[in-house]
């Protein structure tokens, strides 16, 4: 079992939409795969039609005292899972707080679905606190989606020094541009230059399309109402091929 | 919570349709006609380790599956064009894996197919979210089905679903299509066995009971005929063969019970069949074994062996159409058609034969026991020099045993003669490869002498005598092993519960 968190400090970047869509096009090739809402907001799980709560709540959860295997649903997907977010995720930091070696909870919490699946998908809040402290300790991959903006290149840098301060050994950063908007020329300069900086930027990027945005009203991955044949869809399927060639899948 | 439904004679898929629009979020994702093909090996291998396989068609797709019975649970599925005879003839490995040492080398066979119309439903909550997938089986010849296919996570939906199919009459069931679809020829899984399963009452007339035995071989003898001349695998010959020795024991051990002209008569024509299916079945255990003698050989040599495989082959398909000459012949059928008549003939009331009105328990205890001893005392005389023929008469007088302790088996302790035989069956093992080997041994020479005037491969001779060789090496081994596997057959416990099952109703 492989843990990918799509994360990012700030917000609006494109993290459900990559843990969303890269975690649909698994399951297509055969990964038993599962997402984790963790954003209080429940976008992964409005995506897939699933109502945002948890029997018990956070409290419960973190405690031990739930199953998570019971909390899971089984999506419209074949292979494709999601643990619901809940309102009172937005309360994790207050809860890991009072526990002893909180950022390894999540770790601990994960452990048992193992079994039932190749990969994990963490959709993570837009934050840095000791929620994010435990999901670098459980993943195996911090997926970044970076917009090429000057204020998203400070972010990426913050981050760097943060997972460098916590000396996480395990964790692969793979940060990679999305919402790219080639008519922007700034967007470009930094398409250019960013990479030079942070050799570790993926390849494959994400462009700014509507049919990402229509998502939200189609409730369901965007390979899944929309063509193969667009870009959007075939700049996914590139970001999961070089993300799964990194992994060795 | 139920999970397989049949729909009731009253309801058709239509109505059911209708209710279901009415009381739920209904969305029909796909419907089409469809063919679902089940396999198994003629004596049903799969279905006694709790498998079925089933190949469903449709113009969507072609697809394999082996099912467990009693859950449903799919073990293996796989998109495949056609179904291969024999496990090994599959090109996808797991499932290779799977089926190779439940098959052996019995062949995957057609059991029955059903058509059907298959609609694909998924049941939605509010928010327009698939809570519970259904799949409806619209059958003419059998009862229709519905299967629920639970969401994750939506168990309330299951919960509904079963409560409002129970209202509307479906009934919950566990029993596979595939029963149903064999209910429709008369027919049940597990219809055939190679195995003897007789029940005798002991004080049945021993004409009667005989003639009963004998019933039960000619059924198998005659449902294996078909597969024999097809030749769809082996062990159709082998079955049939075991038959024809189990019959002809029975008429030279259990004298003056039928009229001794027939007896005599069917048992020479019992013989006859024996003979004709020798070669044959010779020639199978030939390509069956055949990378067994390939591994006695040095790897160098192991290639040189091939042209005899060829050989094999062809000398197989030559004795084998000799064989169903004879068996699409009137010297075959007339004779097996008296002895069908014979056997369902009526009782003679007064009979002449001295055993015809024993009870059956009274013949089995003097069949069985005066056999025994005849086992003890010529496997006591084997010596360091005894002769390859005298092990071969011991090994034939340990068959006639076997098949004597088989006819009655019901008539005794289940548990105590099942434990006999398989203790016999052990020492029967080293015999049977013994002259196995004596036999491979003799016929690999005269398979030599036909393929010098054939091939131009000296190599393959050479191989040829090198596994002749091999074979000495084994024969050697098994024959050291005779004196410790006759000392357990004949330990004390044994000859104790040979003598008290069947020596006081012997004498």
């Amino acid at each position: 079992m492989k843990t990918i968190a799509a994360f990012n400090i700030k917000g609006g970047v494109g993290k459900t939409s990559t843990a969303v869509n890269l975690a649909f096009l698994a399951s297509k090739q055969g990964f038993r795969t599962l997402v984790w809402d963790l954003d209080p907001q429940g976008a992964s799980s409005y995506y897939f039609r699933i109502k945002p709560k948890i029997k018990g709540g956070s409290k419960n959860l973190v405690a031990g005292q739930l199953d998570l295997d019971d909390l899971i649903k089984g999506t419209d997907f074949e292979g494709l899972d999601l643990l619901p977010a809940d309102f009172s995720f937005r309360n994790l930091d207050l809860i890991l707080d009072g526990k002893k070696k909180p950022t390894e909870r999540l770790q601990k919490l994960l452990a048992p679905l193992k079994h039932d699946y190749d990969l994990i998908f963490l959709d993570c809040p837009p934050t840095i606190s000791l929620l994010s402290e435990a999901i670098f300790e459980a993943a195996d991959v911090l997926l970044s989606p970076v917009i090429p903006t000057t204020l998203s290149q400070r972010t990426l840098e913050q981050l760097k020094v943060f997972l460098h301060d916590k000396k996480l050994k395990k964790l692969k950063l793979m940060p990679f541009f999305s919402m790219v908007d080639k008519r922007k020329k700034m967007h470009l300069d930094i398409m250019l230059t960013l990479p030079v900086q942070h050799p570790e930027m993926l390849d494959a990027y994400i462009p700014y399309a509507s049919d990402i945005e229509r998502m939200g009203s189609e409730r369901m991955p965007l390979a899944a109402f929309s063509k193969n044949s667009t870009r959007s869809v075939q700049a996914y399927q590139a970001l999961w091929q070089e993300i799964s060639r990194l992994m060795n899948l | 919570m139920p999970l397989h439904f049949k729909l009731p004679g009253h309801l058709s898929i239509d109505k059911l349709l209708l209710e279901l629009e009415k009381q739920t979020r209904l969305d029909l994702v796909s419907q089409h006609f469809a063919l679902k093909t089940f396999y198994d090996s003629f004596d049903w291998r799969l279905y006694r380790k709790n498998l079925i396989c089933e190949y469903d068609q449709s113009r969507l797709s072609s697809t394999l599956f082996i099912k467990e019975v009693d859950s449903d649970k799919i073990i293996h599925s796989v998109q495949i064009d056609q179904v291969p005879s024999f496990a090994d003839d599959f090109i996808q490995a797991e499932l290779r894996e799977l089926l190779r040492p439940l098959l052996d080398m019995r062949a995957l066979m057609q059991i029955t197919t059903l058509d059907y119309t298959h609609y694909q439903l998924h049941i939605h909550n509010s928010d327009a979210k698939t809570v519970l997938k259904m799949t409806l089986e619209h059958y003419d010849p059998i009862q229709s089905r519905v299967i629920l296919d639970p969401v994750k996570g939506y168990d309330k939906a299951l919960k509904r679903m079963s409560k409002l199919l129970s209202s509307l009459g479906l009934i919950p069931t566990q029993e596979p299509v595939l029963v149903d679809a064999l209910k429709t020829q008369g027919r049940k899984p597990k219809d055939y066995s190679s195995k003897l399963n007789i029940k005798l009452a002991p004080d049945m007339r021993a004409d009667i009971a005989v003639k009963y035995i004998y019933s039960h071989l000619l059924k198998t003898l005659k449902l294996n005929e078909q597969g024999v001349i097809a030749d769809f695998d082996s062990e159709f010959l082998h079955d049939f063969r075991v038959a024809v020795r189990r019959t002809r024991t029975g008429l030279t051990q259990l004298k003056q019970v039928l009229p001794v002209a027939q007896t005599k008569r069917f048992s020479r024509y019992f013989s006859w069949l024996g003979q004709i299916t020798s070669e044959p079945r010779d020639m199978d255990i030939y390509l069956l074994h055949f990378d067994t003698f390939k591994n006695y050989l040095p790897e160098a040599m192991k290639a040189d062996l091939d042209p005899l495989y060829d050989f094999l082959v062809q000398k197989k398909r030559a004795v084998h159409a000799g064989l169903i000459d004879k068996l699409k012949s009137i010297d075959y059928y007339a004779p097996l058609i008296e002895w069908e008549d014979f056997i369902r003939s009526a009782a003679i009331k007064k009979p002449d034969e001295t055993q015809a009105l024993i009870p059956v328990k009274a013949l089995a205890d003097q069949r069985i026991w005066v056999i025994y001893k005849k086992v003890i005392k010529q496997a006591s005389a084997i010596k360091e020099d005894a002769r390859p023929s005298e092990l071969h008469e011991l090994r034939k007088t340990c068959k006639k045993l076997r098949y004597l302790m088989e006819f009655f088996q019901s008539l005794y302790p289940e548990t105590t003669l099942k434990m006999l035989i398989r203790s016999l069956k052990e020492f029967q093992e080293i015999l049977g490869t013994y002259q196995d080997l004596e036999i491979q041994q003799q016929t690999l020479k005269e398979l030599g002498k036909e393929m010098y005037s054939q091939t131009e491969s000296p190599q393959t001779l050479l191989a040829m005598g090198a596994l002749i060789e091999a074979l000495e090496k084994q024969k050697v081994e098994t024959r050291s092993a005779f004196d410790e596997r006759f000392n357990d057959f004949n330990q004390a416990d044994n000859r104790t519960i040979f003598e008290t099952l069947f020596k006081c109703g012997a004498a």
